[in-house]
Parts: structure tokens; sequence; C-alpha cells
């Protein structure tokens, strides 16, 4: 029997945010997606060993795709966001594949999922296939394809100099005058502890 | 109707080098989320960010176009990105309610 051929439809969209806590004991750093009316920033908690503080929140949604063929559903719960590429580190193996691809005549996007106390959750890359298929699926036959990459392929996290599509900073209109690391603590409010800029690490 | 016909029809700057192409509907949005899910492709998107982050979400689900209205400031790096993608960053005078009304009456509808 002939596998589908699938066509893909975005479903279940939930609008909501992408919270981020840190730890002022450990210093790690959390993500989670949260259906908050009004997301606060700033209150303290402790859990075990860690005193976590929201320290931004990103407005983003939540999604699955459904195929329209076969009715199969692929959640995408795992999925933090999609990272647009600076070209900040010449051997960052995004930023060689980016070159490739680009001559190629693709877009990348390097798809992120949520981190849990400094290791970020990996997403299967079966299912960052779907996603690329998906949207390639929105676009003008005419129009360059998409290529979403994962975010293991990032030379070093913590330097990253990547562009989240959020909306971080909520209606910020200007571009911010100094960039950082999404995962740099300083450009995320923590007060209490400087960073040792290690990076997440897949688990 | 295309990118040109409505640069010369309300008076749109283009900012950056792009490919014309036909406009299939208007999509109006701030959040980049609503955007990735709701804009569909060959839409103008109409908007008042003018942060460098709009391009690749612009690219993403394949606009025809972003206009920022109000006459915002563009900063030149989200003009260079557009470029590059080869996607029309256009502005205009108008405020986004004018300028819904005018697209409107060109016959230009929702996504």
């Amino acid at each position: 029997m002939r596998e589908c051929d699938h066509r893909w439809r975005m479903e279940d969209v939930s609008f909501g945010f992408v919270a981020f806590e840190r730890c002022f004991h450990c210093n790690g750093l959390r993500t989670f997606f949260s259906r908050e009316q009004t997301p606060f920033v700033g209150e303290e908690y402790r859990e075990g060993q860690c005193f976590w503080s929201r320290v931004e929140n990103a407005q983003s949604f939540r999604f699955s795709l459904c195929c329209v063929r076969c009715g199969e559903r692929v959640e995408f719960d795992e999925l933090m966001g999609l990272l647009h590429c600076t070209e900040c580190d010449p051997k960052c193996r995004v930023e060689v594949l980016r070159q490739q691809l680009e001559a190629e005549g693709h877009w990348i996007l390097v798809g992120f999922g949520f981190i849990d106390k400094d290791r970020v959750i990996p997403i299967p890359p079966a299912k960052l296939d779907i996603l690329t298929d998906y949207f390639n699926q929105r676009r003008h036959p005419s129009r360059p394809k998409l290529r979403l990459l994962s975010f293991e392929l990032i030379g070093s996290v913590s330097r990253c100099r990547g562009d989240f599509l959020h909306d971080i900073g909520m209606l910020a209109l200007q571009p911010p005058s100094d960039r950082r690391s999404p995962f740099d603590s300083s450009s995320i409010g923590n007060s209490h502890r400087e960073t040792t800029h290690d990076d997440p690490q897949p688990r | 109707m295309t990118i040109h016909n409505l640069v010369e029809q309300l008076k749109l700057k283009p900012l950056s080098t792009f490919d014309d192409r036909t406009v299939e509907g208007v999509f109006v949005s701030d959040m980049l989320s609503d955007v990735m899910a709701g804009a569909k492709s060959g839409s103008l998107w109409l908007t008042v960010q003018t942060h460098k982050s709009i391009i690749p979400a612009a690219n993403l689900v394949d606009v025809a176009a972003v206009v920022v209205t109000s006459a915002k400031s563009v900063p030149q790096e989200t003009i260079d990105l557009a470029s590059k993608y080869k996607i029309a960053i256009l502005s205009s005078e108008l405020a986004t309610f004018e300028l819904v009304g005018r697209l409107y009456s060109l016959g230009l509808g929702g996504p």
C-alpha cells in the first residue's frame, strides 16, 4: 500500500507566551509555554534547591499539524520557536549549512526545543521534516523552499546571536541596540549572579 | 493586482528590492505569532512593526509584501534582509485603518 503524500494543515492553534525562568541559585534557565492571560515578570518561588524567577515572556503560539488526506496528527509541544540565523559564527554548522543551502536556493530557519534547566529538549528530525514540508506547502511553488534545521547544529548555543521569531518584549517596535544571546543570563534580567555561559545540552 | 499596481495606486514607497508578484489578500497584525499562524502565501501584511524579525516571519509564510504604516521609520538592517529574501517592504504615510479602507475599495479582502 502506498504511503500517504501528506498535505498538512495547522490545527489546535493556541496563543500564549514562552516564559523564561532563571534560578539565581544554580543559574539554570528553563522555558515553557504558558497560556496565562497576563504574564508576570519577577515573582520568585522555590522548587527543591532552585529559586526560580520569571525573567521574560515572549508572545508565541502552539499548534498541531493534521494531514487532510489521511488524518495523521502531529503535535509540536516541544517546539519553543524558530530561530533566524544571523551569521554570527562562521564556524557554526548552521552557518556552514546556511551558506550551502542558500547557494542551492533554500532559506533556512532553526527549530528550537524548550529548555529544561540548561538542556534543550530535542525535536525529532522526522518532526522537523514534517514542519519543513508544512511551511513549504504554504508557499507559492515558484518561491524558494525553506529548510528547518536542528538547534543541535549550533556550535555554541550560549554565544548564538540568532533572532527568535517571538515577540520578545511584547510590542517593542525597534530592534535592541545591543544584540545578545537569548541564553545569556544578563540579557534577560538576571540580577542575582553572573552567567557561567555553560551551553544547554540536548538530553 | 500586483505589488507594483498597489505601489502606484496607493503611493506606497518601496524600500527594498523585490520580485513583483500577485497580491492575494490582506493580513493585518503586529504580532509575529499571528502572522505565522494566519497569513497566507501572497498576502499583503500591514504592520507598524519594523524589527528585523518581521522579515524571516514574512518569508516563512511567503507573504507578498510587508507594508509599514503610519510612516514608521524602518531600520536599514530590516530593509537589507527584505532585499536578500526579495520581499517587498513598503512604507505608507497612511494609518493602518485608512490603508485597509483603500485596499478594500480596490477589491482586496482577507487572506
